[in-house]
């Protein structure tokens, strides 16, 4: 969307860094075949650990993850994935390790911009029109005044502007949440669990609206519970039990688990690993 | 800050609440400071009772617009700001939007300095709207029965809008802090209403058997701006709390107009203070 109207950020003159870098699913560094080109990652995560109430929820990532692409955040309910990308987001206290963002450290005045985060939660005032809300956070950026349209156009919502947000179906709704972290044009957009809730025709609809900001630039974290959505995704990050079970593509995936199903192949890796850690 | 005054500011005028609560406070004022007067004024006239005409006109007077002004502000007017206020932040908290603004838009004091400055401008917006109507209603009932509008010193009209909008700011400023200390808008108003409606009273009534307590009932915030109000000649209760004859609700003889003004400026300063760390501080 308004991305389209941005120039290509000026910190990534190394070009644009796809895929990811992280462990294979026996613990290694991945193959330099899978990590593609060098230059400025747009989160790159240093035996990142994050511990709440005596229980390590984060243990000891390491991973890079490029731009201009889209990567699936995926693994269980409290696998730790919301806590990566509060992390990410800067909102996190993190117990060790470092995590920087598009080349500073998370959370640092100067990404705030530059960093869209929608969270599980919708971020949208129900008694105001869809139009209001999206210009409320847009009066907070120096964006232009077209910016609010061009938000509530990408995610479909134009018919729908001066409707009540309160008046919207719950796939609406949540589009919203996703308009209001687009209007600032970000870099770096991290999503979490955008598609819970919506019913298949949506969801489909926004994983391309998703590949086509990725197309423009902007690099896309997107947490996932659902293994078919992997496969929407250039590169993945699997997670469990706060740790970091693999980094590879969907491609890869279903080749190391053995199954054209990804919800097969990552419970294939699941075990795998299992067995490694009681060997 | 001023990006962000500016979205509150949209989002606030939007908001149906901000309307509403500014329409059942113009409705409120005009209606026990000069409808039921303006009747009672009629119905002393059709019973031939002068005296008692007289000085029901004097209470809906030009002259006594400064006073007017303020005296339904210590209590039901910083009621309905306290629930604005307690509304616009609470809310902020309870649909998540302050998690997005807080970690995707400007820094989060600058963020909630423009809430704050929304909030303080929607206050202004307030106490000028219930001069203008006070003005307006004053000088029509003295125009519908042909008695001289004689407008009151301009320094006096100054302190009374000035009072009015210390007043109203400071329970701005509680409300603010309440929604932000409990992240709720349901919670803040039931907490911010039960305080100054029921407990402060409570306490001066309490104060009236036990002496130690009274020294902290004369320093409450409603104590302050009762008394406030009291001190620019609002008729109001006795230092006890108890009601006098025709006195309005809230309105107090406790403290003088110097000391109630210095307090309520402290307890302004402290509720801000309170949210600012807050803000800055706690988690998202």
């Amino acid at each position: 969307m308004a991305k389209h109207l941005k120039e290509q950020s000026q910190p990534y003159d190394g070009g644009p860094q796809r895929g990811v870098r992280g462990p294979d699913a026996d613990g290694q560094r991945s193959q330099p075949d899978r990590v593609q080109q060098p230059g400025p990652a747009a989160v790159a995560a240093r035996d990142l650990t994050v511990r709440r109430s005596g229980n390590t929820v984060l243990d000891g990532l390491d991973f890079t993850v490029g731009t201009g692409a889209i990567t699936g955040l995926l693994g269980p309910s409290g696998s730790g994935k919301t806590t990566l990308m509060r992390a990410m987001v800067g909102v996190q206290r993190i117990s060790g390790g470092t995590i920087e963002v598009l080349g500073r450290p998370a959370g640092s005045p100067s990404l705030r911009s530059r960093v869209g985060y929608v969270a599980q939660t919708s971020s949208v005032y129900p008694d105001i029109t869809v139009e209001d809300n999206v210009r409320y956070f847009a009066a907070l950026f120096p964006v232009p005044r077209s910016a609010a349209a061009e938000a509530i156009d990408a995610v479909g919502l134009s018919p729908y502007a001066k409707r009540r947000a309160a008046d919207l179906s719950g796939g609406q709704f949540s589009r919203v949440s996703l308009a209001c972290a687009l209007v600032s044009q970000p870099d770096l957009l991290i999503l979490d669990e955008p598609t819970v809730g919506l019913d298949p025709v949506l969801r489909v609809e926004l994983w391309d609206r998703f590949a086509r900001m990725a197309e423009a630039g902007t690099t896309l974290i997107i947490s996932s519970h659902v293994m078919e959505e992997a496969s929407h995704c250039q590169s993945l990050l699997l997670l469990r039990e706060g740790r970091l079970l693999s980094a590879l593509s969907p491609a890869d995936l279903q080749r190391r688990g053995g199954s054209e199903d990804l919800e097969r192949a990552f419970l294939a890796l699941i075990r795998d690993a299992e067995t490694r850690e009681a060997a | 800050m001023i990006a962000s005054a500016r979205a509150e500011a949209l989002r606030l005028a939007k908001w149906p609440v901000t309307w509403l609560l500014a329409g059942v406070w113009l409705v409120l004022n005009l209606s026990f400071a000069y409808l039921f007067t303006y009747l009672s004024f009629r119905s002393a006239v059709s019973d031939g009772d002068d005296r008692l005409a007289a000085s029901l006109l004097s209470q809906v007077s030009m002259e006594q617009l400064p006073s007017t002004l303020v005296q339904g502000m210590p209590m039901f007017g910083g009621a309905i700001v306290l629930i604005f206020a307690a509304l616009a932040t609470g809310s902020g908290y309870g649909w998540s939007t302050w998690k997005t603004v807080f970690t995707n838009g400007p820094a989060r004091l600058t963020a909630f300095s423009g809430t704050l400055t929304a909030i303080a401008g929607f206050v202004a917006a307030l106490v000028l709207s219930t001069l203008a109507l006070d003005i307006a209603a004053s000088a029509g009932i003295h125009l519908l029965e042909s008695e001289p509008v004689e407008w009151p010193a301009v320094t006096d009209l100054a302190q009374g809008t000035g009072a009015g909008l210390l007043i109203l700011g400071m329970y701005a400023a509680f409300g603010a802090a309440l929604g932000v200390l409990t992240r709720s808008p349901a919670l803040s108003v039931g907490l911010g209403l039960v305080w100054a409606l029921v407990i402060e009273n409570l306490l001066r009534g309490v104060a009236e058997l036990l002496g130690p307590v009274e020294a902290v009932t004369d320093v409450l915030p409603g104590t302050a701006a009762g008394s406030l109000a009291g001190a620019l000649g609002a008729a109001g209760e006795t230092a006890g709390g108890a009601p006098s004859a025709g006195g309005t609700p809230g309105v107090l003889a406790i403290l003088d107009g110097g000391p109630a003004t210095a307090l309520l400026l402290c307890y302004a300063a402290a509720f801000m203070v309170l949210t600012a760390v807050l803000v800055r501080r706690r988690d998202v």
